[in-house]
């Protein structure tokens, strides 16, 4: 074990790792953050807290994640390269270690442009993989960016994205990959619907041996409506929604769509848990975080591992 | 004034290691070397190249070939230079240049790895995405093109680029005695903002500068703009560029005949070719039209009397385009206009035989009137057959409309005029070619062309120098003369002849006068009665600016500069003691500029001259080796090809004297190539 | 003077109002972007406040204007704010030669492709001085991502396009391209570590 982190505990041990999602409130409200960790607590092994979506302001995820870790929850701090230089990314790298946070995912970023801040300056000092080698070199060579040696590294259980479905598809290993060496323990990816897609992705990271080398999460989300649906398929950069699921939604009565969602859902997480080199799921279900128990439930991966204290 | 250029070298070879990565990648690599722009020009640099061997030592083996391009970046020009190199045995390309230029070259050979084998040079105290750019000229001050200025705030010293920080709203805390905390080299420019609003009595504004837009100007309006401007440049042929027209203010003026003079300067060289000979002596009695000159040999032209009366001198007097005197046949007006009997009109014209209607062109002392003035008659004797007409009715010189006005007022002779060309040449096909800022003029021949079914009437976008013969050919049929001074239109099968021309020979077949009036634009500045004039030929320079100028013009030259013919061709008059001749396409008057072109200047390889130049030559390095005095040196860089249209001096962002360069560089090359 | 925009009238209006203007135009890089006629307009709305104006190539070449200063000494003399119409350098230029007159720029600066504009292109260099060209199949994605990434696509590239705006070619599906042409895909896992932003100037 490189951590404490609980995620890293169920994965080593070899077990369906499920892991939810968190997003802080676009105010100063510490008890939308405390009801949504109670939601969420007992059905995931760990939450991920966003830092900054699709570019909004939100409360800051490591602020996010020491209220919600009074729930008892193990958290992700999500850290975007869009809003902070090196010298800020290692500074709240050291603050949330020493704050007992157990998991990051070193992120991009959304595009400013998408934002409430479309103006802003987007930093981009460093991206995703250069991020997750500095958090690596923290923790396992005490050094920052610079080369310069600290007393305490940061013991922090390392995450990154993938995107199976984004162009060029060919690449998509490859960064993987790129990820991997740069040193990232835990991948989480992209929401998938498309399961082919996603299967032909995966077949090429077991080509190269990569699941064994990374665990690899994959995202899931339920779908409320067919208009949210249609949007994701049509607006959000990098999402693969296929014409059959819109059309498995449209096929049902206006009232049963949500309740269909759900069980499209419950369908993907079977279907990717088949799938070779999955060690787990990310379960995001934005804003509509009461349908979490259920779906781990439906997908029979309830109970969860108790945590560690 | 004290100069300090700046040198803004774009690149500089990649570390050692690096290349010998490179080349460890490779087996036949052909090295690319860009000769950088942006410095001054002081010597042709071959230095990285020598540093690169040095580098890769052993494996200098590797290196298939090297080629130096200037102006690597200049995507027209070098593709066709690298089409001429031999890369097939090559594994790959190494580029020492700046990013432009090998970004180029992938692009361009795609097929090819292509290696950067130098970095980019930042120019900027700041880093991206504020890299300051410098402007034409190599000064200090750097603009990093935010796209909201903030000068008018700071006291013309921008913060962007000269503060460390970039800071918008004073300078930060660390400053020390006025310079700044990051480099103590560097001024604090906040401390340099403080001091000249101090010495302009103003304030920094109290109130805070508001937050920068980083999302604008969107990428898309830049990629726009410089696709735009890309394009702009290309349209039609290579090179040229869009000066100010400035035809508004006579576009709309009649074309009126100007006064007879009291005293013509009638030269008898106003053509390509030997001067002709006097036919007339001092004390002569001549009419109006009545042959003065005589053509002497196969490349001459007759003179005509513009005026009646008496010849009271044959001698050398100013020239207007060339700093020499000529012969000059002077004549007194007697006011009585006596026209010469021997001018008559010609019902039978369409039947006349081709030599016949040369005879007449011939001694009608025709010639080429768009200004070159080579003699008509031996132009339309091509010694190769022609498939094509081209009418030149471009004017493309900005102030110039004495083409146009021909074009709306007499669209009927000039087609007439066509017919009679076209009987000469034997051509079916013909094309008028109209710039489109002369909307009237394509009006009015569009009206008559349905009579004319084998004329088409050709929009061209207006550019300068469209009006020069290749670069018509070029933009109409896309047909390519060979190079000069050896190719010529025919050689493509193609004649070019000017609107002004053929009105001419409606004249002098239809009508029965020779050549003895034409028409002239009078505009520019500081003028009152600025216009398209029907001018006597000979009439002085100084009746002309005497009417349009309406003040006393004898210290006119002071303030004014007066050029014969357009303000980019157009010849700087040095006094007003000429006449017009039959070459004069106008009269434009400048306000004389506080900088003039200049011989001693130096150059600092901006590259707009190769740029705008239409033949596609490197007009550098004419001034560069002129200055030297090495006037042979521009013949290996295809002086002879040059066709003066005057484009790089026009664009030279140093103003340097390019043409009189030029001119000498060719006289030289004649001479070798005659020796 | 590069490619410009005029300002907002009501951003030069309180600066200048009842005041003696004189004007300089860089006309220099006109080819290049210079809104000549929206110029115009904006010098025939000021009106009577114009005592003198001079049109140039080049303000950003300091003898130039130094030259063209002396001649219009008089006008100069009488105006209590001198207007440019320039890029920024030519504005600090005469800024600098005039330290004590107000002088108020017009003018916005835009960015263009090839030195902004300098050698109009259709690509770019930031002139970041660590070229990854070698590593990117000659195409840039400094200059041409939106987040400047050195190690792929991000997750928003589809269909070849950026996420930012469709507009705009994903540069990274093109490196991908560009470099399974060549038989390079190899280089792409090599990763591109954190960016030296601070590369000096010329040494």
């Amino acid at each position: 074990m490189k951590t404490r982190s609980n995620l890293e505990r169920v994965l080593e041990a070899g077990q369906f790792a499920v892991t939810g999602e968190l997003g802080p409130p676009q105010s100063a409200d510490s008890q939308v953050i405390r009801r949504k960790a109670k939601i969420l607590g007992g059905h995931v092994d760990a939450v991920n807290v966003t830092d900054g979506q699709t570019a909004v302001v939100r409360m800051a995820s490591w602020a996010a994640s020491l209220i919600g870790k009074e729930e008892g929850l193990d958290h992700i701090v999500q850290m975007t390269c869009r809003d902070r230089n090196r010298i800020a990314l290692q500074m709240d790298v050291l603050g949330i270690a020493a704050l007992g946070i157990n998991n990051i995912l070193c992120l991009t970023g959304d595009h400013q442009k998408f934002g409430n801040h479309p103006m802003a300056r987007g930093v981009y000092d460093v991206d995703s993989i250069q991020l997750v080698n500095i958090v690596r070199d923290m923790r396992d060579e005490k050094k920052f960016q610079c080369g310069d040696e600290m007393a305490v590294e940061p013991c922090l259980f390392i995450g990154a994205a993938a995107n199976p479905f984004a162009d060029p598809f060919e690449f998509r290993v490859t960064r993987l990959a790129k990820k991997i060496a740069a040193g990232a323990d835990f991948i989480q990816t992209q929401i998938i619907y498309n399961v082919d897609k996603f299967a032909e992705w995966m077949e090429g990271v077991r080509d190269r041996g990569l699941h064994e080398r990374v665990k690899i999460l994959a995202g899931v989300a339920p779908i409320k409506s067919v208009g949210a649906a249609r949007y994701m398929k049509a607006r959000v950069p990098g999402m693969d929604v296929p014409d059959s699921v819109i059309a498995r939604l449209q096929g049902v009565p206006k009232d049963q769509v949500s309740r269909e969602g759900i069980k499209l859902c419950v369908d993907i997480i079977s279907q990717v848990r088949e799938i070779e080199g999955v060690a787990g799921i990310h379960l995001m279900a934005i804003e509509w975080e009461e349908v979490v128990p259920e779906i781990v439930g439906a997908a029979g991966l309830l109970p969860r591992p108790s945590p560690l204290t | 004034m004290e100069m300090r250029v700046m040198d803004y070298t774009k690149f500089r070879l990649k570390p050692d290691q690096e290349i010998r990565e490179v080349f460890e990648r490779v087996n036949q690599i052909f090295i690319l070397s860009c000769g950088k722009c942006y410095r001054k020009f002081e010597e042709e640099d071959g230095e990285e190249y020598t540093r690169l061997l040095d580098i890769v030592g052993e494996d200098h083996r590797k290196i298939a070939g090297h080629a130096m391009i200037d102006f690597l970046c200049n995507d027209f020009l070098s593709t066709r230079r690298i089409s001429d190199l031999d890369l097939s045995h090559c594994d790959s390309v190494g580029v020492v240049s700046c990013g432009l230029g090998v970004q180029f070259l992938a692009k361009l050979l795609e097929g090819t790895p292509v290696y950067a084998l130098a970095d980019s040079v930042p120019h900027s105290v700041n880093c991206p995405p504020e890299v300051g750019y410098h402007g034409i000229s190599l000064e200090e001050e750097k603009c990093a093109a935010c796209g909201q200025c903030y000068l008018n705030l700071t006291g013309g010293i921008c913060p962007i680029t000269n503060c460390a920080k970039g800071l918008l709203n004073g300078p930060c805390g660390g400053a020390t005695d006025g310079k700044c905390e990051v480099d103590s080299s560097v001024d604090c420019a906040w401390v340099r903002i403080h001091q000249r609003l101090q010495k302009r009595g103003e304030q920094f504004a109290s109130e805070y500068v508001q937050l920068r837009d980083y999302s604008t100007p969107s990428w898309k309006l830049r990629s726009d703009l410089s696709l735009q401007n890309q394009t702009l440049r290309g349209e039609g042929f290579y090179g040229g560029f869009h000066p100010l027209d400035k035809k508004e203010a006579t576009a709309d003026k009649q074309i009126e005949d100007f006064a007879e003079p009291q005293i013509a300067v009638i030269f008898l060289s106003q053509h390509a070719g030997r001067r002709s000979q006097p036919s007339v002596e001092v004390g002569d009695k001549v009419r109006v039209g009545q042959k003065i000159g005589e053509a002497d040999g196969f490349v001459s032209s007759a003179v005509h009397s513009s005026i009646s009366g008496k010849v009271i001198a044959i001698e050398a007097r100013t020239y207007p385009t060339a700093p020499r005197k000529e012969l000059a046949i002077v004549v007194e007006n007697d006011g009585k206009s006596e026209l010469d009997p021997l001018i008559q009109p010609r019902e039978d014209f369409e039947e006349l035989p081709k030599e016949t209607l040369l005879e007449i062109i011939k001694e009608s002392g025709i010639v080429g009137l768009g200004g070159a003035m080579f003699p008509t008659n031996v132009k339309f004797s091509p010694p190769k057959a022609v498939d094509t007409l081209i009418v030149n009715g471009c004017e493309c010189e900005p102030y110039l409309n004495a083409d146009n006005r021909i074009m709306i007022e007499h669209p009927e002779e000039i087609l007439t005029g066509i017919r009679i060309v076209q009987n000469i040449l034997g051509v079916e096909k013909v094309f008028v070619g109209v710039e489109d800022n002369k909307p009237e003029a394509m009006a009015a021949l569009k009206r008559l062309s349905d009579r004319s079914p084998s004329v088409e009437l050709v929009s061209l976008k207006t550019k300068y120098p469209q009006g020069a013969e290749r670069a018509l050919i070029r933009a109409i049929l896309d047909r390519e003369v060979p190079p000069p001074p050896k190719g010529l239109p025919f050689d493509v099968g193609v004649m070019v002849s000017n609107v002004s021309t053929l009105l001419a020979i409606y004249q002098a077949v239809v009508k029965g006068v020779p050549l003895f009036q034409r028409v002239i634009t009078v505009s520019g500045e500081g003028l009152t009665r600025s216009g398209n004039y029907m001018v006597k030929i000979g009439t002085p320079l100084k009746d002309i600016m005497q009417y349009c100028f309406d003040k006393n013009v004898d210290r006119i030259l002071e303030e004014y500069d007066v050029r014969m013919g357009g303000p980019v061709m157009g010849i700087a008059q040095a006094s007003l003691d000429s006449s017009v001749i039959k070459g004069t396409t106008g009269l434009t008057v400048l306000r004389k500029f506080p900088v003039q072109a200049s011989e001693e200047r130096d150059c600092i390889r901006c590259g707009r001259c190769v740029e705008v130049c239409p033949m596609q030559l490197y007009p550098l390095f004419y001034g560069f080796y002129g200055k030297k005095g090495d006037l042979g040196k521009a013949m290996e860089y295809k002086v002879e090809e040059c066709v003066e249209c005057g484009c790089c001096e026009y664009i030279c962002a140093s103003k340097i004297a390019l043409l009189s360069f030029i001119r000498q560089e060719k006289a030289y090359a004649r001479s070798a190539n005659k020796g | 003077m590069l490619a410009v925009q005029i300002k907002a009238e009501q951003e030069i209006a309180p600066l200048i109002s009842s005041k003696k203007l004189f004007i300089f135009e860089c006309l220099g890089c006109r080819d290049v972007y210079y809104p000549v006629e929206e110029a115009e307009q904006f010098i025939a709305g000021l009106k009577e406040g114009v005592v003198g104006k001079a049109s140039l190539d080049y303000l950003c070449h300091r003898e130039f204007t130094h030259e063209y200063i002396k001649a219009y000494a008089s006008e100069i003399e009488k105006a209590q704010v001198i207007l440019v119409f320039s890029c920024g350098v030519g504005a600090q230029v005469v800024s600098s030669l005039l330290e004590d007159k107000i002088v108020y720029t017009c003018c916005d600066t835009l960015y263009l492709n090839g030195f902004q504009g300098l050698t109009v292109q259709e690509f770019d260099c930031d002139q970041c001085g660590e070229c990854y060209l070698n590593y990117t199949g000659g195409l840039c994605p400094i200059a041409r991502c939106s987040k400047h990434l050195l190690n792929g696509p991000c997750g928003g590239s589809q269909d070849g396009k950026c996420e930012v705006d469709p507009d705009i070619p994903c540069v990274w599906q093109q490196i991908v391209d560009r470099l399974a042409k060549l038989g390079q895909l190899d280089t792409l896992e090599r990763l591109g570590t954190a960016k030296n932003w601070n590369v000096s100037p010329v040494s």
